[in-house]
């Protein structure tokens, strides 16, 4: 009896530890002149530091605190403070979550927010992509817009010129795509373009080009049975199977942004979210790599996925003057150009586009940094609906059974079809 | 049953319960309420923010009828197998050689006992990084290309390597202070009488350790049942192999969190409780035949 009274002191000791380990922070609303602001990329932190600064300095009163936690980290937060009704006064918001936390009631309606200005202010100063991406399913807006990006083709200008092809440009298509890898791999034996298995990295770019689509217009049904979306999708995953693609199994230790900075490989599908820090990061690779619009269609159709972040708040604050004021702020053709100029993202805010390529003065190098705004012409925007979230991770995990070539590609397509219609009934 | 205490006595039980309200608060706020609202949810059909509704056992119906549950309780079993028994091993022989009189004893038992110290997040990382494909340590040091991290036959051993690798110091202090307790005289009545070391192992060190050997296989094995951490660093989200080395704990956590089932992952929860139960169970059985509390 000795060792189990032993045995239950160790237990208690190990609850006694997870008791603690399970009292973590919790943001909590105040309106006694501080506000918190929760984000969760690290590389906008100077950014957003910025704009607490200048508001601070308008209003002394009021001072503002940021928050930064990971991206996983973050949405489980999230999701327990909106539970326990303790969400932090000011967060960004993501379109993979927005139409979740929007359509339960979470979010201050934010539509009339500019009404005193102007109440055609949203539609002046943002496009459509940039509202709808700050939208609910009943079309009022739940957020302020924060950004608005693209995805374009990032190449190694080294291993073209090597290889003897042209840089590309708003000619190529997926046939030049492909023609110019396989130059690459014959000349150098470098990688040409690396297709991995991502969606708005990735197909979705594909499948938009096409004429396809991955949700209808209404978000009642998946596309994964239509025929332009199967070809899109064939054509996409078949890509891994030339010799100058990496497989899946690379890619799930290198990612591609890895193997293109270490000189793997020649092309990869990136955001310009991403190009600062890479900028930053990779100072030996100055110079030695451009940007691209993205390749059309054989038919010459184009695409490109934009997204958006907006800045969001509780229901709680429906009439909270002080948050309020401060979102009115962030949306300000003031609040997007100190954005803008920290370099992190495009601002929403239409015609601030080049404050964003203005912070890349800082680099003796000068990138093709206009062909991430030309595309937002023909950019769609990023796919979502209420239960994305439900449907993601399982998609992804089917997406990977098709590469790994345990089920074939018309089940494979088939079954993430029905993975999402089925979400969308359990949500509905 | 029922005497009389005196005034005194009250008082003094009383101030007992105020020692100890702490302790029994906190367990109860944060260890049996969340079990038991984990039992609710494993019994309700679950949306975001919170709200559930009661669908009796449908969660469980579902669990048992998917192949994707099955092979997680498979991998975690598996694992277990491959970390347990070759842990533990280990751990004794590295306990005993550390027992012996060797020199800088103190030195060579902080290196064993540092993995402990490391977080378990970083300890991955940098195995992570030694196990790559492309350009590891490991496949360095054996000139050959083995994608240890994305084939199906060796993510599990590796990620076995990595748990007995961290676990080592930790199952290796608790044997030391079970070698620590064993009288001197023993051995020494048995190195007169002839006995081999290797006899004296087997016939003295063996059974007067084995109480603190059935600690530590309990407790090591309750770890490995629920190992998460080592597994979500190990291997990333679209690496083709995850179904094959996903645990259960793996599984919940992607349930509840990343697809937000949280009622299926509840489910998946008292399903680990109760295999570790049984598991636990089975050994305090056992027991009787190997563990010695005769001293």
């Amino acid at each position: 009896m000795k060792l189990l009274k032993r045995i239950g002191s160790l237990a208690l000791a190990g609850a006694m530890a997870l008791s603690l380990a399970a009292c973590g922070g919790g943001g909590a609303g105040g309106s006694d002149g501080t506000l918190t602001m929760q984000i969760w990329d690290t590389a906008q932190r100077d950014g957003m530091q910025a704009l607490a600064d200048a508001y601070h300095e308008k209003n002394p009163d009021v001072t503002i605190e940021i928050q930064v936690t990971s991206w996983d980290e973050y949405w489980t937060k999230l999701e327990a403070a909106a539970t326990s009704n303790t969400l932090p006064d000011v967060f960004w918001m993501h379109t993979n979550y927005i139409l979740q936390y929007a359509d339960n009631g979470m979010l201050a309606d934010l539509t009339n927010l500019y009404d005193a200005e102007s109440p055609t202010f949203y539609t002046d100063h943002y496009s459509d992509v940039s509202i709808s991406n700050a939208s609910g399913s009943d079309g009022k807006m739940y957020g302020v817009p924060k950004d608005k990006d693209t995805v374009g083709l990032v190449y190694n200008k080294e291993m073209f010129d090597a290889a003897g092809v042209a840089y590309p440009d708003d000619t190529w298509t997926w046939d030049t795509l492909v023609e110019a890898s396989q130059k690459i791999y014959d000349e150098t034996g470098k990688y040409g373009y690396m297709a991995y298995a991502d969606d708005q990295l990735g197909y979705w770019n594909f499948v938009y080009q096409n004429g396809g689509y991955i949700l209808n217009e209404d978000k009642t049904a998946a596309g994964f049975d239509q025929p332009e979306t199967i070809e899109a999708m064939k054509f996409y995953i078949g890509l891994q199977s030339y010799d100058w693609c990496p497989d899946q199994v690379y890619f799930a230790e290198t990612a591609p942004g890895n193997a293109f900075f270490s000189g793997q490989g020649a092309m990869f599908l990136e955001g310009d979210w991403n190009i600062m820090s890479e900028m930053k990061n990779y100072p030996d690779m100055q110079g030695k790599w451009d940007v691209a619009v993205l390749p059309s269609s054989p038919d010459g159709g184009r695409a490109t996925i934009s997204n958006g972040l907006c800045y969001a708040t509780s229901a709680n604050n429906q009439d909270n003057e002080v948050v309020l004021d401060f979102l009115r702020f962030l949306g300000s053709e003031e609040g997007q150009r100190i954005q803008g100029e920290s370099g992190a993202a495009i601002p929403a805010y239409n015609g601030l586009e080049e404050t964003w390529i203005s912070a890349f003065d800082q680099f003796e190098y000068d990138l093709n940094l206009e062909a991430f705004i030309e595309m937002f012409d023909y950019s769609v925007q990023s796919v979502n609906d209420k239960s994305r979230p439900n449907w993601k991770s399982k998609v992804t995990d089917e997406l990977l059974k098709i590469y790994g070539g345990t089920v074939d590609i018309d089940t494979g397509l088939a079954n993430i079809n029905d993975i999402i219609n089925q979400a969308i009934a359990d949500a509905a | 049953m029922f005497q009389k205490q005196t005034l005194a006595e009250k008082r003094e039980q009383r101030w007992a319960y105020l020692m100890v309200a702490p302790t029994i608060i906190g367990l109860l706020v944060l260890n049996y309420y969340p079990l038991a609202d984990t039992i609710r949810l494993s019994f309700s059909r679950t949306q975001t923010f919170g709200r559930s509704t009661f669908n009796g056992i449908e969660n469980y119906i579902t669990m048992f009828s998917t192949p994707e549950f099955w092979k997680a309780t498979w991998n975690t079993v598996l694992f277990c197998i491959l970390t347990v028994p070759v842990g533990i091993a280990i751990a004794l022989l590295v306990a005993v050689l550390l027992n012996a009189k060797v020199k800088f004893k103190s030195g060579f038992r902080a290196i064993y006992f540092l993995p402990m110290v490391v977080a378990p997040a970083a300890v991955a990382m940098v195995w992570r990084w030694m196990f790559n494909g492309q350009y590891g340590i490991i496949n360095t040091i054996l000139g050959r290309q083995v994608n240890w991290l994305t084939n199906p036959n060796t993510a599990v051993v590796a990620c076995a390597v990595v748990a007995i690798w961290s676990a080592l110091g930790y199952d290796a202090v608790l044997l030391m202070s079970g070698l620590q307790n064993i009288s001197k005289t023993y051995y020494e009545a048995a190195s007169i009488d002839g006995a081999s070391r290797v006899r004296q192992f087997f016939s003295i060190t063996l059974p007067m350790i084995s109480p603190t050997l059935f600690v530590t296989l309990i407790m090591r094995l309750m770890a490995s049942l629920k190992v998460y951490d080592l597994i979500y660093m190990m291997i990333d989200t679209s690496n083709p192999v995850l179904p094959d080395v996903q645990s259960l704990m793996y599984l919940f956590y992607r349930e509840a969190f990343v697809a937000g089932n949280k009622g299926y992952a509840a489910a998946i929860c008292i399903w680990t409780i109760a295999l570790i139960g049984i598991v636990t169970a089975v050994q305090f059985i056992g027991q009787k035949k190997w563990v010695n509390y005769e001293v």
